[in-house]
């Protein structure tokens, strides 16, 4: 019996779901008081002791289908390709009417609106498609960049040299050695920690030459500082944090083109962050965090949907910085895709991000939002 | 009640406490009472993750001992706390000859001077007592290693005393709402279970159990309207703690039928966001019909 649960347990390593070897102990453990002849108790036992993460649940639900019911539906799900006709008009339509110069930007607009693609592309685009001189010069550079996010206070307290909480236990331990005199007060001060940073980076079509190197950008900042969350988006929304985790930068940024199905589709920013604010932000991934949005602002969505998520966003995060490649070099840049304008009141700062030299002034900015 | 021998007994026990509990859950609770290890229990907000510990000390008769997370939480707060004023005003007191004894000075770190945290209590109490450490991820990760000792021996270290360590192990049932990812040190400690919505036929009978006055049929009605409010894409979807709210709020104002001007009235038991309450408003009469 023993061996079959190994097995079982083997399986599921395979399959990705990390199961340490105590875990199987608890596992035929556990099953040693229940009956293991019962499917339900086999399930449900072995989905308390060996998974420890939701991701996973579906994992172990197709291993179990295949181990013990030998179910030959167990088939990794098919590469979906579908086609949607998005509804262009309606970018161009709600334009709001009382934004300031929208008459003359209107034509602008659809040109540049045409530049996404209408269909929703799901597939996988391998990183090998980028020269690996390219990839290997922009790694050195962007390596060495430095992020910095803001610092806030804490509410945990370290022992200092002064401050404005005293510190009994070190008080107590200094008149101890002094023989009951009471000699110096000692002292606690909150700390400082870091920011968290939150990385949301388009990969879509419009974006395709840029978002390599800013998911690379995405790779330094994820090794740098203590804690950045990072996303992709396109038609929908991806979460590359773990993919990154990786320690060699070539297969973390394998792990991200995989995790990512809409690599160079059309673009549904309005969708993408709602979905971000509804499942993360909701449940405090962003909350007195730094948010920087990479993206163009060629929305092919509702432009309201849009708005909406940015004020949540804005809320629920400490500062958003939106990168938009197609700002340039121009300093005098006012943005002029309807996205843009919808997004414009809820940012805090507007950069480029189409060079090194202008990640490198973001770089320099990040510390002083404060 | 010491333990309950198997998986359905324990659903019942629990079911007689007022706590629904599915299989998996109950499988759950049971190999961790059975192999005295921790549980982590994750899920929605609202779905009755810190209940079932409550429901869990009431049926066995044991002793609730609630650590609340929050940031910042320090040791002092969670395992132990020297009480220094105390020891100060025994220090002051001492004379001088005996201080010099090292009798004096153990006794200013015995037992009298320590004070006891939810944490050490737990460790001291037992298997009498079922530790609920509410909201772990609330705190801050540092604090996350506090608890590795406690978890994976029931033991506390206090540098002047020794260890201390749990006869027998309590009951631990650790709660998260996911705003972070735990470390996984703190996982492998524990067994694992996410709490999802319930099916509308099971919420019902949930309805039912803690709200014995309320109507089966309207608690049908009310549990089809919030089922539709879940499926609308809400900001904060509604919880089974709400779907309970909203029965005992519409049982105080004596309604008996749900109809649009009723659930806009009492809205506000249910959804707790302003933008989510503009979505709901225009489809008040669709949520009414649970359609």
């Amino acid at each position: 019996m023993v061996g079959v649960l190994v097995d079982f347990a083997n399986d599921l390593r395979r399959a990705g779901v990390a199961v340490g070897s105590g875990d199987v102990l608890t596992y035929c453990a556990a099953l040693a008081l229940l009956d293991p002849t019962d499917l339900l108790d086999l399930y449900w036992t072995g989905r308390t002791t060996m998974v420890t993460r939701r991701e996973h649940l579906p994992v172990y639900d197709r291993v179990f289908r295949k181990f013990f019911l030998d179910d030959p539906d167990a088939l990794p799900e098919p590469v979906k390709l579908t086609l949607r006709v998005t509804t262009e008009t309606q970018s161009v339509l709600q334009v709001p009417a009382t934004e300031p110069g929208t008459e003359s930007l209107d034509e602008q607009q659809v040109q540049l609106g045409l530049v996404g693609s209408d269909a929703e592309v799901l597939r996988n685009k391998a990183f090998a498609a980028c020269t690996p001189e390219e990839l290997a010069a922009l790694r050195r550079i962007i390596a060495r960049m430095r992020l910095a996010p803001p610092r806030r206070r804490t509410r945990r307290t370290v022992a200092a040299r002064d401050g404005r909480r005293p510190d009994p236990r070190r008080t107590v331990r200094a008149m101890m050695r002094n023989h009951g005199e009471p000699s110096t007060l000692h002292w606690r001060q909150r700390r400082l920690r870091l920011r968290p940073l939150i990385l949301i980076v388009d990969v879509s079509g419009s974006m395709a030459d840029y978002s390599r190197s800013l998911l690379q950008f995405a790779y330094s900042a994820r090794r740098a500082a203590a804690r950045v969350e990072a996303f992709c988006f396109g038609t929908r929304l991806t979460r590359i944090t773990r993919a990154l985790e990786r320690r060699r930068a070539d297969e973390a940024m394998e792990q991200a083109a995989k995790a990512v199905f809409d690599w160079e589709g059309g673009t549904q920013i309005g969708d993408s962050l709602a979905e971000f604010v509804r499942d993360w932000g909701r449940r405090g991934v962003c909350r007195g965090g730094i948010v920087v949005i990479c993206s163009d602002g060629l929305d092919r969505g509702d432009p309201q949907v849009l708005a909406t998520a940015m004020e949540r966003l804005a809320r629920l995060s400490h500062r958003v910085v939106w990168l938009n490649p197609h700002k340039g070099d121009n300093r005098n840049f006012q943005p002029s895709t309807l996205g843009m304008m919808v997004v414009a009141p809820h940012i805090d700062a507007l950069l480029s991000g189409h060079n090194l030299h202008s990640l490198e002034e973001f770089a320099a900015l990040l510390s002083e939002l404060s | 009640m010491d333990r309950p021998e198997t998986v359905a007994q324990l659903t019942q026990l629990l079911r007689d406490g007022g706590y629904l509990a599915d299989r998996g859950l109950s499988t759950a609770l049971f190999v961790a009472l059975s192999l005295g290890r921790p549980i982590l229990i994750e899920g929605e907000v609202g779905v009755g993750k810190t209940e079932v510990a409550k429901v869990l000390a009431a049926v066995f008769g044991r002793r609730l001992i609630r650590l609340q997370c929050y940031e910042g939480i320090d040791t002092s707060q969670a395992l132990y706390e020297w009480d220094y004023a105390r020891q100060m005003l025994q220090i002051r007191a001492l004379s001088q000859r005996e201080l010099d004894s090292d009798e004096a000075v153990d006794k200013l770190f015995g037992p009298k001077f320590l004070i006891e945290r939810p944490l050490l209590e737990a460790v001291r109490t037992g298997d009498q007592a079922v530790l609920l450490i509410d909201e772990v991820d609330r705190a801050d990760d540092e604090f996350e290693a506090f608890l590795l000792e406690v978890l994976a021996d029931f033991q506390i270290t206090v540098p002047e005393v020794g260890t201390i360590k749990a006869e027998t192990p309590p009951l631990v049932v650790l709660t998260s709402n996911r705003t972070r990812e735990l470390h996984d040190a703190l996982k492998r400690r524990c067994l694992y279970h996410w709490v999802g919505y319930p099916s509308a036929e099971r919420e019902v009978e949930i309805v039912l159990a803690r709200e014995p006055g309320a109507s089966e049929a309207l608690a049908r009605k009310v549990v089809a309207a919030v089922n539709r409010l879940r499926s609308l894409e809400l900001t904060k979807p509604p919880g089974v703690a709400e779907t309970i709210d909203w029965v005992r709020t519409l049982d105080v104002l004596g309604v008996t039928e749900l109809d649009a001007g009723t659930v806009d009235d009492t809205l506000g038991a249910v959804v707790k966001e302003h933008d989510d309450l503009e979505l709901v408003r225009a489809d008040l009469d669709g949520i009414a019909s649970g359609g």
